[in-house]
């Protein structure tokens, strides 16, 4: 039955952008990821859910590029590519928002948003790059419009400083800062963890948004209110294999929290089939 | 932007401190006291009691403050080299040390003939190995920089008593000695105030009309002419000041100089921003690609650097380097002190350059006044570290984190 589920996914699912076939990784004796498959199409939002300890977070990080997988393989619109750093998932166009967003607290939204890739006037080419006149107006236009973009209404201004943001706006400007340097992939760590009600609903906007745009996005979560709000499928992990994928239309929070915790019928780890 | 709509004194404290310029209140603030203390309320008193006959603002007489400038100098050179390392969430404690070293190699080379120039070359070199010799260790051997530049600072001591086993040489190098004793002629001083308030003017409205041609939210006009209002009010006194009494020192122009082009680099270059963003928070500066590693090396070595100029203003100030007048005496604390009174936050991610010098003039202003009012070093000592405490206080304050609530 797990392989019938896999399959009816796959026939009416878009084309991959992003997909891993066989990704094996082990910890020393701890086998955390067992022959996982795992894909998202663009303009699709894909929940990867799984009980703690089911592999969600180690996936994460292998698609990032923060783990090599000790088997596997990668594809970008079905054309092989390898992915061992950071630098090869950014390259490829994969970003990720961690669960502790990683913003500079003391500096303002638009210089988060440009960080590590700060616009430099033209000119001055006798410096080094790291010496040359930073365009400050050019930063805050282009974080302007990537607010814009994610349309995160109760942001007055991009010259605010961090630390006196909310919630919901800190992980905004996370996922602004993600999508602003020309991802395809962006995925999204627990982004309403800690927040209220009125701050979750802001960001699952700003998911929906990042749908229209376009974007590959995967959304691990705990919150099986959030993810049939936003996604359109879901994967299923438990013991570091895949269950199943589902299309969110198609089933119940209920099968999904079964799925979870107890496979599928008796089949227990990972999904042999 | 706020949670709420009330706004505690706290926080209206901490949203101005949050404005280019306001991050200056509190140091300038606390500069306007000490100055009226010493300069107004102290002759009134004894006017008052009849100690004395007739007002006199001995403190705030142009030769004096001309004095406590030339005596703050090296301690805000070392400051803008020490505000460095405290934006990366570091701290030095060797600079005053790296200082004397440097002076003391200043002095022998000058002595066995090299050229004062050539001289000051070196050491300055000298003083940047230093720096980055410590950050090597704090940056790739993972040893906390306060464990790195307490080793620094008794080493760094031991070395120079090794250069100067006698503890003191005199420097009668014209070149040396010229940095301290050459004046700018009234005249000039008056003409590059002048040019350099026009400067100001001239970016803020460029600044300004480029933001206007962008579509960004403006500052608004008062704002902006105050800024230059101010500035320029504040150059154009303390020129005039030091016309009155002699002229205005080479030393100070100098000092101004590189503070003016370190400031720059801080707050305008993406090297800047990488301070700030690896102080403010290391693992998101990592993750973006910075590399953390060097940024920090590379700002141990800029103490170095200013630590090794601070001791070439201190040579030529004395005409003398002694072991008392660097490395054994008080000025690392009071650099530290002046850095920190100056706003910049200890805890990282900050501060600014300018800060220090104002938090200089704070210390200098200190020493200086008690010495006039012929208070013993005991409540000299006291004084300063309630000064200290208070700027600290004030720091931890005004984070959000760790503030009130």
């Amino acid at each position: 039955m797990a392989s019938k589920t896999k399959l009816e996914g796959q026939n009416t699912a878009p084309p991959a952008h992003l997909a891993v076939r066989g990704i094996h990784k082990r910890f020393g004796g701890v086998h955390a990821l067992r022959d996982v498959d795992f894909e998202v199409a663009r303009g699709e939002v894909m929940a990867l859910v799984g009980d703690n300890g089911a592999g969600k977070s180690t996936l994460m990080k292998v698609l990032a590029g923060a783990y090599g997988a000790d088997e596997g393989a990668f594809f970008m619109d079905d054309k092989p590519v390898t992915l061992s750093s950071p630098n090869d998932a950014s390259g490829l166009g994969i970003q990720i928002v961690y669960q502790d967003l990683a913003l500079c607290e003391n500096l303002d939204v638009a210089a988060n948003l440009s960080l590590g890739d700060e616009p430099v006037k033209a000119g001055w080419r006798f410096l080094p790059r790291l010496l040359r006149p930073l365009d400050a107006l050019e930063m805050e236009v282009k974080a302007r419009e990537a607010i814009d973009k994610l349309q995160v209404r109760t942001l007055q201004s991009v010259r605010a400083k961090v630390e006196g943001l909310s919630g919901g706006q800190r992980q905004a400007i996370a996922i602004a800062r993600a999508v602003g340097t020309e991802s395809t992939v962006v995925m999204l760590d627990e982004p309403t963890a800690a927040l209220g009600v009125a701050q979750t609903r802001q960001v699952l906007e700003v998911v929906k948004r990042l749908r229209e745009t376009n974007h590959a996005v995967v959304y691990i979560s705990h919150n099986m209110r959030d993810i049939f709000e936003v996604a359109d499928r879901i994967t299923v992990l438990r013991h570091g294999g895949n269950v199943a994928t589902y299309t969110t239309a198609d089933t119940t929070p209920d099968a999904i929290v079964v799925a979870m915790t107890r496979g599928l019928d008796d089949e227990g780890a990972g999904n042999a089939a | 932007m706020r949670r709420d709509g009330k706004m505690t004194f706290l926080d209206r404290f901490r949203a101005m401190r949050e404005t280019q310029f306001g991050a200056f209140v509190p140091v300038l603030l606390a500069l306007g006291a000490i100055w009226g203390y010493f300069g107004l309320a102290l002759p009134a008193y004894d006017v008052l009691t009849g100690e004395a006959e007739s007002f006199r603002a001995i403190f705030l007489s142009p030769r004096n403050i001309y004095n406590l400038f030339m005596q703050s100098a090296v301690i805000a050179t070392l400051a803008v080299g020490i505000t460095i390392v405290l934006l990366l969430g570091e701290i030095d404690l060797s600079g005053a040390a790296t200082a004397g070293v440097c002076a003391a190699l200043l002095g022998v080379l000058v002595l066995v003939g090299v050229p004062g120039w050539a001289a000051c070359i070196i050491v300055m070199g000298v003083g940047i190995l230093m720096g980055a010799f410590q950050g090597l260790l704090v940056a790739y051997v993972g040893i906390p920089s306060f464990v790195v530049t307490l080793a620094g600072l008794l080493g760094y001591q031991g070395l120079m008593q090794k250069i100067l086993p006698t503890g003191n040489l005199n420097v009668g190098d014209p070149f040396v000695r010229g940095i301290a004793r050459v004046l700018i002629p009234d005249m000039w001083g008056l003409v590059l105030a002048g040019v350099v308030v026009v400067l100001f003017a001239l970016a803020s409205l460029r600044k300004q009309a480029q933001r206007r041609m962008k579509g960004l939210e403006l500052d608004s006009p008062l704002v902006l002419w105050g800024q230059v209002a101010a500035f320029g009010v504040i150059v154009v006194a303390v020129v005039l000041t030091l016309n009155a009494y002699r002229s205005l020192p080479l030393l100070l122009v100098l000092l101004i100089a590189i503070t003016a082009l370190l400031g720059w680099v801080v707050t305008s270059t993406p090297y800047g921003r990488s301070l700030f963003a690896v102080g403010g928070n290391p693992e998101s500066a990592r993750r973006v690609g910075m590399k953390t590693q060097r940024i920090r090396v590379s700002g141990f070595a800029i103490v170095g650097l200013m630590a090794a100029i601070g001791g070439i203003f201190g040579a030529s100030r004395f005409g003398s380097v002694s072991y008392t007048a660097f490395a054994g005496g008080s000025l690392l604390l009071e650099a530290i002190g002046a850095a920190v009174i100056g706003g910049t936050s200890l805890f990282g991610g900050r501060g600014s350059v300018w800060n220090a010098i104002l938090g200089a003039l704070v210390i200098g202003s200190l020493g200086n006044g008690l010495d006039l009012t012929g208070a013993s070093a005991a409540d000299k000592l006291m004084v300063s570290g309630a000064i200290l405490l208070l700027a600290v206080a004030i720091d931890a304050l005004s984070r959000t984190n760790t503030g009130g609530r």
